[in-house]
């Protein structure tokens, strides 16, 4: 063969595939106009789901829900035109539509085929908009290198401007959806789970167990409050159907301080907007009783509210835990208040209350112990002093429907620890009480971290999974989850309920639960600083909840990891109904008393007003007079 | 707990939620120093006390985030109904069976506390679309079809412009 035969035959060649591919085109066209009613709703869906960054499945559900209107037309044409004429009735209507090629005429085609043309073309849409994602992303499709870089980005703004409108919405994210699941706010990407456009969770998600993890100012309590509020409405829902029990929410804020009140009083009016009938905000408001719990928990609940250390003080531990057993398990009965136990930890008392003739062996651990009583009086009773009387009754936690306790974690850490433990343990009593009403219970910790140092959350964690109470935990990053990476694992690992990752710089172990996906990667040939007609497609393995997309996520946007899978959510704000909120409390009408003139003293020159820069001086350093 | 309607206004400040700490103390120093009631002019004790309690709200990047959010949030105009310690009168009553009677009843309060204006202009959308569809091809079995279409497309995007009802 020569050479010029061979150039004709490639050339043959080219100009053949051209030609074919040309008159695929050409095809295609001449279909999509002979069909133009199914092309124009096609084209309109295909352009709201790239405007909107919609996944396909949203314009396959849109299209199921118009199957209606091709039932409503099928059922007009068999009542008017009996027989099953309808196969012919479409093809008529298009044939007709040809001879009235004026902007009346297509629209009243388009009407008459509208019940065929919407189902048909949304369902066209979503292919063609799955086609065009798939070609992208695996990169397959796209003009330049980085189109599925551009792509990708693109539609997560676009995912999340739909899904910040859509939580905007006052009826889109109610506290409590159909079916008593809880809605969290607006979807904007699934990765693994089923796409909804709002992301709701079954209520039993949070009467497991759940971690969420988030910087501060990354919208974690907006988030917390509402998986609360939701919890609470679906179980308040749920007991009145008589299909449960009624819900006590137990709320820990281990930080403290002056936003932990302004989160109590807003958990506050949300739960009596969800039908709450108390609320109780410790210990501000209202107080507990430690005293009434069972001897034998309670002995060791005092105990372990001291720190006895470890090594030589193993022997003074010992000691401590034996003159506690005695003063709490004394035959005359438990002490009931912190006067009464400290009352106890006496010689004499000790020595009366076992002296009976009948408990030998404890009398004479009471008088072995007679030199160390006054050390642990002491301690208890300082330590008793800093807990307060929040903690010394009346109340109990079933007086309530929710509990908002606030420790001063950040502050007074070793008193916050101990409070922790004491309201863990009531906690409990609550759940094992066999006399009391049987409750739902949900406990929340709230940055457990900053008490988390004698009590791990692990403990928590595998107590409450015993009780059969929900533990929801949060914290600031993952090393906040625990002290050691296995503990941290344990508590993330073990989160049957989901794990939310809102902001936070280092979520890698976290994202790493989801697991990966696989995915394909195409890699051309390149000819000439431009792609060649040659390359390969291989699987590779992407991470499910990308790290680097949740190290991005803005204030209220969360990552929830569930069973392999994620999904990106605009968190809604929680708002209670306006038609359940009470109306504002009236004012008060007494009469003002007649306030007298101040008596001025006659005053002094004033000094140079300082400048600003010296004005924490006067002030204070921090907080504003 | 909103101390002003805007705590942002008060302190002079852009209305972001990443503000730093430092531009929010910067900014309350500034007014204090110009406004304190110590000065020797007497100051000005009502923008003071505005700033002061701007400040107390935005002196944290959660308070921040939540001022943010309350100025974002357009029912921030709600009753306030806190706080109330204890809501007199026994358990709520059990769910009757006509409840979804009942939730019918509720539904000119959700338009009225939800977005009305938006449910306006849906519905006259749907109700010209209807009349054109009726104006085009009266009589054919298309027509009906065409306006089922239009009243399912406003019930499935017009409710969530609802409030929600009072037991969610």
């Amino acid at each position: 063969m020569s050479v010029w035969t061979w150039l004709k035959f490639v050339t043959f060649l080219w100009l053949l595939r051209k030609a074919f591919k040309l008159a695929r085109w050409l095809i295609l066209a001449a279909a999509a106009v002979a069909a133009w009613p199914v092309t124009a709703v096609a084209g309109a869906g295909y352009a709201a789901a790239w405007l909107r960054g919609w996944p396909p499945v949203r314009l396959y559900r849109a299209a199921a829900w118009t199957l209606i209107v091709t039932a409503a037309w099928l059922a007009a044409l068999e009542t008017s035109d009996p027989g099953f004429l309808a196969a012919r009735e479409p093809g008529r209507a298009w044939g007709v539509g040809w001879d009235q090629l004026t902007m009346a005429g297509l629209a009243r085609t388009f009407a008459l085929l509208a019940p065929v043309a919407m189902p048909a073309g949304l369902a066209l849409a979503g292919l063609i908009w799955a086609w065009r994602i798939y070609a992208v992303t695996t990169g397959l499709g796209g003009i330049t290198a980085s189109a599925p870089i551009t792509f990708d980005s693109r539609q997560w703004k676009r995912q999340v401007r739909t899904a910040k409108g859509l939580t905007g919405a006052p009826g889109a994210v109610p506290l409590l959806a159909r079916g008593g699941t809880i809605p969290v706010g607006g979807t904007i990407r699934a990765v693994g789970h089923r796409w909804h456009p709002v992301l709701a969770l079954p209520a039993a998600s949070c009467a497991r167990h759940m971690v969420i993890v988030g910087a501060t100012g990354s919208g974690k309590t907006n988030l917390m409050i509402r998986l609360w509020a939701g919890w609470f409405t679906a179980t308040t829902a749920a007991a009145r159907a008589g299909r449960g029990d009624r819900p006590l929410l137990v709320v820990l804020d281990c930080k403290g301080g002056r936003d932990a009140r302004r989160k109590a009083e807003r958990t506050r009016r949300l739960l009596y907007g969800a039908g709450a009938r108390r609320v109780a905000i410790w210990p501000d408001e209202a107080r507990l009783c430690l005293w009434d719990l069972p001897p034998d928990e309670l002995a060791v609940l005092l105990y372990q509210m001291i720190d006895s250390g470890t090594g030589a003080a193993a022997y003074y531990a010992d000691v401590l835990q034996a003159v506690i057993s005695l003063a709490v398990l004394a035959p005359c009965g438990p002490p009931l208040s912190t006067q009464a136990f400290l009352d106890r930890l006496n010689a004499r008392w000790l020595a009366d209350a076992w002296g009976d003739g009948r408990h030998l062996a404890e009398a004479e651990h009471a008088r072995a112990a007679a030199r160390h009583l006054p050390d642990i009086q002491l301690r208890y009773a300082t330590l008793l002093r800093r807990l307060g009387p929040a903690l010394d009754g009346p109340g109990t936690l079933a007086e309530a429907d929710a509990w908002y306790c606030i420790l001063e974690g950040t502050r007074e850490r070793s008193v916050a620890e101990a409070q922790a433990m004491a309201l863990t343990e009531l906690t409990a009593h609550v759940a094992t009480s066999l006399d009391g009403e049987p409750r739902a219970m949900l406990l929340a910790a709230d940055d457990y971290s900053a008490v988390s140092a004698r009590v791990p959350l692990s403990n928590l964690y595998e107590r409450g999974r015993s009780l059969g109470i929900g533990i929801q935990v949060s914290a600031q990053s993952w090393q906040g989850l625990g002290a050691t990476e296995d503990e941290r694992y344990r508590i993330a690992a073990t989160a049957d309920g989901g794990v939310f990752v809102l902001n936070t710089p280092h979520p890698e172990p976290l994202a790493a639960l989801a697991g990966k996906r696989r995915v394909l990667e195409t890699a051309h040939r390149i000819i000439g600083g431009a792609w060649g007609d040659g390359g390969t497609t291989r699987e590779q393995r992407a991470w499910t909840a990308d790290p680097d997309l949740v190290r991005r996520l803005a204030i209220g946007q969360a990552c929830y990891i569930h069973r392999g899978a994620a999904t990106f959510v605009q968190v809604a704000r929680p708002r209670p109904s306006p038609l359940s909120l009470l109306p504002p409390p009236a004012p008060p009408v007494a009469p003002v008393a007649p306030v007298p003139e101040p008596h001025t003293e006659p005053a002094a020159a004033p000094d140079p007003w300082p400048s600003p820069a010296s004005l924490d001086d006067i002030l204070g350093p921090e907080a504003p007079r | 707990m909103t101390t002003t309607p805007n705590p942002f206004q008060a302190l002079g400040l852009p209305e972001r939620p990443d503000l730093t700490d430092e531009q929010v103390h910067a900014a309350w120093r500034n007014i204090a120093a110009a406004t304190h009631p110590d000065r020797p002019d007497g100051g000005d004790l009502a923008r003071y006390t505005a700033a002061s309690a701007a400040y107390a709200e935005l002196r944290s990047p959660w308070g921040r985030s939540e001022a943010y959010a309350d100025l974002a949030s357009p029912a921030s105009g709600e009753p306030d109904t806190s706080p109330i310690p204890v809501i007199p009168g026994g358990e709520p009553p059990p769910v009757p069976p006509w409840q979804p009677l009942l939730a019918l009843t509720q539904i000119p309060a959700r338009i009225s506390s939800g977005r009305p204006l938006r449910l306006a202009i849906r519905s006259l959308i749907a109700a010209g679309l209807a009349l054109i569809v009726l104006q085009l091809i009266p009589g054919t079995p298309a027509a009906p079809a065409d306006i089922v279409g239009l009243i399912l497309w406003f019930v499935l995007t017009g409710r969530k412009d609802l409030a929600p009802p009072p037991e969610r």
